[in-house]
């Protein structure tokens, strides 16, 4: 110090043991995030408690549905019954449908006037045509009416299998064996190692709300500590601590990258819970088996971690360039776009895709979680996607420091 | 304690063009001294100032804060500086004793400095009863205190006041002015700058007078009075800058 003036008073000096910027600039941000209602939210509640609620609801629902449908019984009128007594007793066999017998001209008004939900109107003499040709069988149905399309519906299927068994009884009576119309009888086998249908459904969801989740967890953080405390005033209370640019710059992407990672761990373990979950609104999800491997959490995990980088420093810069989190909020819908886009995609891709795919950003990681959810590693697409992502988080970071350096985005003239 | 010569800072507008917020700023100022940076909205002083705590860059000249230049030892300058605006505001989600703890930690002091200085300063500006409340619950006076016990945590042997009694009421405005005077009175170096005339006879010592981006006058009230010929503050003001009453 070359000031000569001994009168002055002398400043505390810094200690030198003490905590690195950075990592105290850092612990504040988690402090008051956390303390941020809509963050608390988005990041802890939403996956934690509401995305499970949702699930339970859906499962109820869907249960609740199914039940519904497996012990209605439907009314359904017949036409010319009399005159196919053998055709008939093979139709009253069809479980959850009770037959009345009634005439052609009352058909139409049978369906209409809701005294049942179809009509099978039979032709004349169906039995004695049946030994050796076929027979028109009309079904009458109410488009318009669920219950309608239902009862038809189960009725085609059920007709399809009496069908079966008049072709059995023709091929015995001319001598052949029953199944000499069936050339192949096939049987599926589900694997577990591959996973079941659960796992089938999960890895089509998994990529898609990991993404969104951790994209829109951090929304909130990412906005309120730049282009927020620009709009509060204590940007520049901050700016005028011995604090450097880049320790806070630094300490403040970190604190972004800890919400988008918080979120998606979060996410998974909400996803997880239903996913395994043995109470019975969340059984719709895992029909047909679930396996996950703790390599296939661990991959997931691996992958997010890029990804939150690229995100958080795409907020971040958002957050620097804008003047106030209003601002921010409008360069959204581009960046939800550039996010939601590849998310969505990733739902409708298969797992084995070319090479290339492992350079789009978002797209990616999403591939990597399904391969990882369904078991198949490629380490060569895992290895260019983690370059790519590196390389984009990179970009983004090196961005938001460049705005987070330049007066004129982030001093108010 | 400070020397500023020919500081300016230019400033590129898409409307305006090129806009000389400070042009060829020199000043100095010495410990004990309150120095005051008067003029109207606009004028250059929040430049000034900002260039001096190291927020903006100059586009020329030179100054240093205790000896350090604002240039190239931007960190050093800011360890040794106090800083508080008007339009400064607080963490609202954090507790009264969290924001100024914070603070603390990136002025580099030990847990236990920062703890025997909390209890200092809280107690010297009548905190205690509000330390642990969240700063959104504060009133403006509160608020204004915690900023002020921000601002001198560390210390500081070189102090700015930005037009800290902006929008205050008079009892909150009146003890920001008492903290002003306490810091000269305690040897520090203080520049204020204001528009209002009342508070820059109230305090300063030494006052440049600053209008579009230049310091028209520099002196005390008394050499200022002699150079213009008028005794009232407002028309030595006026006539400084050119825009003497014709009354």
């Amino acid at each position: 110090m070359s000031d000569s003036n001994s009168t002055s008073p002398t400043p505390l000096i810094d200690s030198g043991h003490q905590k690195s910027r950075i990592l105290t600039i850092l612990k504040k941000e988690f402090r008051e995030i956390f303390r941020d209602r809509r963050t608390v939210m988005s990041v802890v509640i939403s996956p934690l408690i509401i995305t499970p609620a949702l699930f339970a609801l859906m499962g109820t629902l869907i249960s609740g549905q199914t039940e519904k449908i497996k012990s209605k019984t439907y009314s359904v009128g017949i036409v010319r019954s009399e005159e196919a007594p053998q055709l008939y007793k093979a139709v009253q066999a069809i479980p959850n449908f009770k037959f009345t017998t009634i005439e052609e001209n009352k058909a139409e008004n049978w369906v209409k006037d809701r005294r049942g939900q179809a009509v099978i109107i039979l032709p004349a003499q169906a039995d004695s045509a049946l030994v050796h040709s076929s027979v028109p069988i009309q079904i009458l149905q109410d488009p318009g009416k669920e219950e309608s399309l239902a009862a038809s519906s189960r009725l085609s299927q059920a007709f399809t299998l009496i069908g079966q068994q008049y072709v059995k009884q023709r091929l015995i009576s001319s001598g052949l064996p029953g199944d000499y119309a069936t050339p192949f009888h096939i049987t599926e086998k589900q694997i577990s190692e591959s996973g079941g249908a659960g796992t089938f459904i999960l890895s089509m969801m998994l990529p898609y709300i990991l993404v969104v989740s951790a994209f829109s967890g951090a929304i909130y953080a990412a906005f309120d500590q730049v282009a927020g405390e620009k709009e509060r005033g204590t940007l520049e209370t901050l700016l005028v601590s011995p604090a450097s640019r880049s320790d806070i710059v630094i300490g403040k992407f970190l604190a972004v990258v800890g919400v988008c990672l918080l979120s998606s761990i979060l996410s998974i373990t909400g996803l997880i819970f239903s996913f395994t979950s043995k109470a019975k609104s969340f059984a719709w999800l895992s029909q047909g088996g679930l396996h996950l491997s703790s390599a296939a959490i661990g991959v997931t995990l691996l992958v997010m971690i890029p990804l939150a980088v690229l995100f958080a420093g795409l907020l971040l810069a958002v957050s620097t360039f804008a003047r106030n989190q209003k601002e921010a909020q409008t360069y959204l819908a581009p960046l939800f776009i550039f996010v939601l886009m590849p998310a969505m995609a990733s739902m409708f891709i298969g797992t084995d895709v070319g090479k290339s795919i492992a350079l789009v950003p978002v797209l990616n990681a999403s591939i990597i979680i399904k391969q990882a959810l369904s078991g198949s590693y490629d380490p060569g697409f895992i290895s260019i996607a983690f370059a790519a992502s590196a390389v984009y988080a990179g970009i983004a970071l090196f961005i938001a420091t460049r705005l987070f350096h330049k007066e004129s985005v982030l001093i108010k003239a | 304690m400070i020397e500023a010569i020919q500081l300016s800072k230019i400033f590129k507008d898409k409307k305006r063009g090129e806009v000389r917020a400070a042009d060829g700023v020199s000043l100095s100022c010495q410990p004990g001294e309150i120095f005051g940076l008067l003029g109207p909205n606009g004028a250059g002083k929040t430049t000034t100032l900002r260039m001096l705590a190291t927020i903006l860059e100059p586009t020329s000249g030179s100054a240093t804060i205790a000896g350090f230049d604002v240039r190239t030892q931007g960190q050093q300058v800011r360890q040794n500086i106090g800083y508080l605006s008007g339009s400064t505001a607080l963490y609202e989600r954090l507790t009264a004793r969290e924001m100024v703890t914070y603070f603390g930690e990136l002025y580099g002091l030990e847990s236990s400095q920062i703890k025997s200085r909390i209890e200092e300063v809280f107690t010297e500006l009548d905190m205690h009863e509000f330390a642990d409340r969240r700063c959104d619950k504060l009133s403006t006076g509160q608020k204004q205190r915690v900023s002020i016990a921000r601002t001198i945590l560390h210390r500081p042997a070189v102090l700015f006041f930005d037009e800290p009694t902006n929008g205050l009421d008079v009892v909150t405005a009146r003890t920001i002015i008492r903290f002003i005077r306490r810091c000269r009175n305690e040897g520090r170096t203080v520049v204020f700058s204001t528009h209002i005339m009342s508070e820059v006879e109230l305090l300063c010592d030494r006052i440049a007078v600053i209008y579009n981006g230049k310091v028209a006058a520099t002196g005390t009230l008394e050499e200022l009075r002699a150079q213009t010929g008028k005794q009232v503050f407002e028309q030595v003001f006026l006539k400084l800058i050119g825009e003497e009453d014709e009354e």
